[in-house]
């Protein structure tokens, strides 16, 4: 095992230094980011090449991470809720992640909504009975609502007292990026996919994808996050193609009456999308379209699995 | 999701956005060939023939649009600006030439034992084509052309397309082309009348010269049309190596003599003006206009193997030979070998091209042969692009990938280029008639 130091500039968070080690045939390099474990597994490569990609890696996960989190006090996100209604520009990258949000609120008809984070404020779900008041919800409401976000291709206007949350979409949007920035450097230095030399997967706590199957045709086998047991379980599963991602947490819950309430909250009502799947998982061509169907699909509640049903080229899991 | 009900047009959409947020318009994800953007090459060609004969400038720039996937429109530009001197076909000799301009306006002379080269050569060169080229369901795919090309003396119009058909999961590639082109020449001067004799100055009124100049004109303008023929075959051997194999056929119709090149007339009557310049009635030297046959038909193989190595090192081979019914065949060995270093890459090239001459090529012709203005031949020319050659070129291209869009090279080639043939006789071999020609060029090139 080493560890892969990276300069102050890269490691702007002050995470440990990522670490490189072997298991197999396979070289793994693992880092913290996101609130998950991140690690990047290679097939076909060696430690010199591994240790450069590696780096690659955290650092482009690690500036991903400061400029879309909601939680540091000097990025762009903060800029923005600091602008209080004025005029804050934006990079050409924030700039194509809300043409995203916007776009995928207008296909949910207004259940997928970035500006809905501040109904946080209102619900905490720790397994217990406690329910928000109405009147609590109601007033959280009045400072959601993404049509009232102006933005242009370097500016953005969020009214004040309203937040922005790209969580939903940052972490997938980040292993597909990790992964295109490492096939972009293989390809500099002449490596190139087609010629089944090697394999890469980046997996974000459970949030995953690879280049393809490794160099000798079969799986990836990836330790994921049992959701269904609602426990820390691991179990193995085995990825070829494409990105799979997640949706839902088993353990994120309230019980009144009865009656279940998942985390996942319809912006337009402040109360949690009734009848939701406990999780959704989802395998697609990317890690952001995975997670972003697995997303549509607990939105859809009651008819998660008609939704899902529908669209081609994706396989699924829901858990209910 | 009341607002929009066909959930897989949601989906689909959905798949469309996550592209577009992860690839079109992603600095790291951008990669040539995605759709909606203009990839463009330029590049600038300088080339030098080292005796300072020709020097050409040339800029080209080629812009190609993707519309998706496999859709795309590709327009190019060049500009060529030529200056300097091109063998006219004249032998040198021993005494001091005197020539005609093609224009009839002015004179220019050659010192003794000088190969004559005609100065007066000076172009400039604008041409333009646009290609469509798009996929046809799923086994073909097609392409549509336009090419036009002007100059001050010289207009070329053509069309082309080609059809490709996909075989063995596209592993193999049938392709079949026509492009028509037709051409039309208007020199300066007017068109010269085959094996007339050039007018010259020296010992008569400028009006006598002009009536012996008109004579040897035959109107402004004349044409040639051009049929294409390709037929081949692309075979993916394996994941590494990639084979191409093609024979085309090419028709020429019309004016393909080249209006200002000139054949002496040389002196084979035994004694001691044997090899000497044939004089006329007016005292001066014999030069003939040359005269080439109004069809040709080339028949060309041509067979292409790339592959890559372990190391990502690409080596790309051809060879092509081509034999046609002016007595012509040609053979060319091309390789190229790309060290990849990083993000630079280093490529040297190596060419060999043999030629044999055209039935109807001569050094020159004979008293004989000239037959006191009724020739005894009806076609001859003394261009040594038509004669036994034998040329090597040299290049290293340098390579380097300022990102993956964006290309800066360096390209250096030398070329030399020996003619063989008849000696001459008499007085005339003593002359060097096939020079060597050197030539060098630099191109610079830019790609984004």
């Amino acid at each position: 095992m080493q560890t892969l130091s990276l300069t102050q500039a890269d490691n702007p968070l002050n995470r440990p230094e990522p670490v490189l080690l072997t298991q197999g045939v396979l070289r793994v390099v693992r880092f913290q980011a996101m609130a998950s474990p991140c690690e990047v597994l290679f097939a076909g490569l060696d430690d010199e090449q591994v240790g450069v990609l590696g780096r690659l890696a955290a650092r482009e996960t690690w500036r991903i991470e400061r400029a879309l989190s909601r939680y540091l006090p000097d990025n762009p996100i903060a800029r923005i809720h600091a602008g209080r209604g004025q005029r804050i520009a934006i990079d050409p990258e924030l700039f194509r992640l809300l043409s995203y949000a916007d776009q995928c609120y207008q296909m949910s008809g207004g259940r997928f909504d970035v500006t809905s984070g501040v109904l946080r404020h209102a619900w905490r779900f720790d397994g217990s009975d406690r329910l928000p008041e109405q009147a609590l919800i109601n007033s959280l409401l009045t400072r959601v609502g993404w049509l009232r976000v102006q933005y242009g291709e370097d500016w953005i206007l969020l009214p004040d007292g309203m937040e922005l949350d790209l969580g939903g979409i940052g972490k997938e949007y980040a292993v597909d990026r990790v992964l295109l920035l490492l096939l972009h450097q293989l390809q500099q230095w002449g490596k190139t996919l087609a010629e089944g030399q090697f394999g890469v997967l980046v997996n974000f706590g459970g949030d995953l994808v690879c280049s393809g199957p490794p160099p000798d045709g079969q799986a990836w086998h990836v330790g994921i996050e049992d959701a269904r047991r609602g426990e820390v379980a691991i179990q193995t599963l085995s990825h070829r193609h494409g990105g799979l991602a997640t949706s839902g947490d088993a353990r994120r819950y309230l019980v009144r009456d009865g009656k279940r309430y998942g985390h996942i909250l319809d912006p337009r009502t402040g109360w949690p999308v009734e009848q939701a799947p406990r999780s959704v998982t989802v395998a697609a061509a990317t890690c952001t379209l995975a997670g972003m169907m697995a997303t549509f699909a607990m939105l859809h509640g009651a008819e998660a699995e008609v939704f899902l049903q529908a669209q081609k080229n994706i396989q699924y899991w829901i858990q209910r | 999701m009341q607002l929009i009900n066909d959930k897989r047009e949601i989906g689909l959409a959905l798949t469309a956005a996550t592209l577009t947020l992860l690839g079109v318009n992603a600095p790291l994800a951008e990669a040539k060939g995605k759709a909606g953007e203009w990839d463009i090459d330029t590049a600038v060609l300088f080339y030098s023939e080292t005796d300072g004969r020709v020097s050409a400038v040339e800029p080209v720039a080629e812009f190609t649009r993707n519309y998706d996937d496999d859709r795309k429109l590709t327009l190019k530009a060049v500009a060529d600006a030529l200056t300097g001197a091109s063998p006219s076909g004249a032998t040198p000799s021993d005494q001091a030439q005197t020539f005609t301009r093609p224009s009839g306006k002015g004179d220019y002379t050659v010192s003794a034992n000088e190969n004559p080269l005609d100065n007066s050569f000076h172009d400039t060169r604008g041409a333009l084509s646009a290609t469509w080229s798009s996929p046809l369901g799923d086994d073909y795919a097609y392409s549509v052309g336009a090419y036009g090309s002007g100059e001050y003396d010289y207009m070329s119009l053509g069309l082309n397309g080609t059809i490709s058909r996909y075989l063995n999961n596209k592993n193999t590639t049938l392709n079949a082309g026509l492009s028509v082109s037709a051409d039309s020449i208007s020199p300066e001067g007017g068109i010269p009348v085959a094996f007339s004799r050039m007018a010259l100055r020296a010992n008569k009124t400028e009006e006598a010269f002009q009536t012996e100049f008109d004579a040897s004109r035959q109107g402004s303008s004349d044409n040639k049309t051009l049929i294409d023929v390709l037929l081949g075959v692309t075979q993916v051997v394996n994941r590494s190596t990639i084979m191409q194999f093609n024979y085309s056929l090419s028709m020429a119709d019309g004016y393909m003599t080249d209006p200002f090149k000139i054949l002496s007339v040389i002196d084979d009557t035994p004694g001691a003006g044997l090899g000497t310049n044939a004089i006329g009635a007016d005292g001066n030297a014999i030069y003939v206009y040359e005269n080439r046959p109004d069809s040709r038909m080339k028949h060309a193989l041509y067979w292409q193997t790339r592959h890559m190595l372990d190391n990502g090192d690409v080596i790309d081979g051809s060879y092509r030979f081509m034999i046609d019914d002016w007595g012509i065949s040609s053979h060319t060995v091309d390789v190229h070998y790309r060290y990849m270093m990083g993000k630079s890459y280093l490529e040297p090239h190596a060419r060999v091209y043999l030629q044999s001459e055209a039935d109807f090529y001569t050094r020159y012709l004979t008293t004989t042969e000239y037959n006191g203005g009724t020739p005894t031949v009806t076609e001859a020319t003394a261009d040594y692009r038509l004669g036994e050659m034998l040329s090597g070129t040299l290049g290293l291209k340098w390579g380097y990938h300022l990102t993956e869009d964006h290309e800066v090279s360096v390209r250096g080639e030398y070329m030399k280029q020996t003619s063989t043939g008849d000696e001459g006789i008499g007085a005339l071999a003593t002359q060097g008639l096939y020079p060597d020609t050197d030539a060098f060029w630099l191109q610079l090139g830019y790609t984004f």
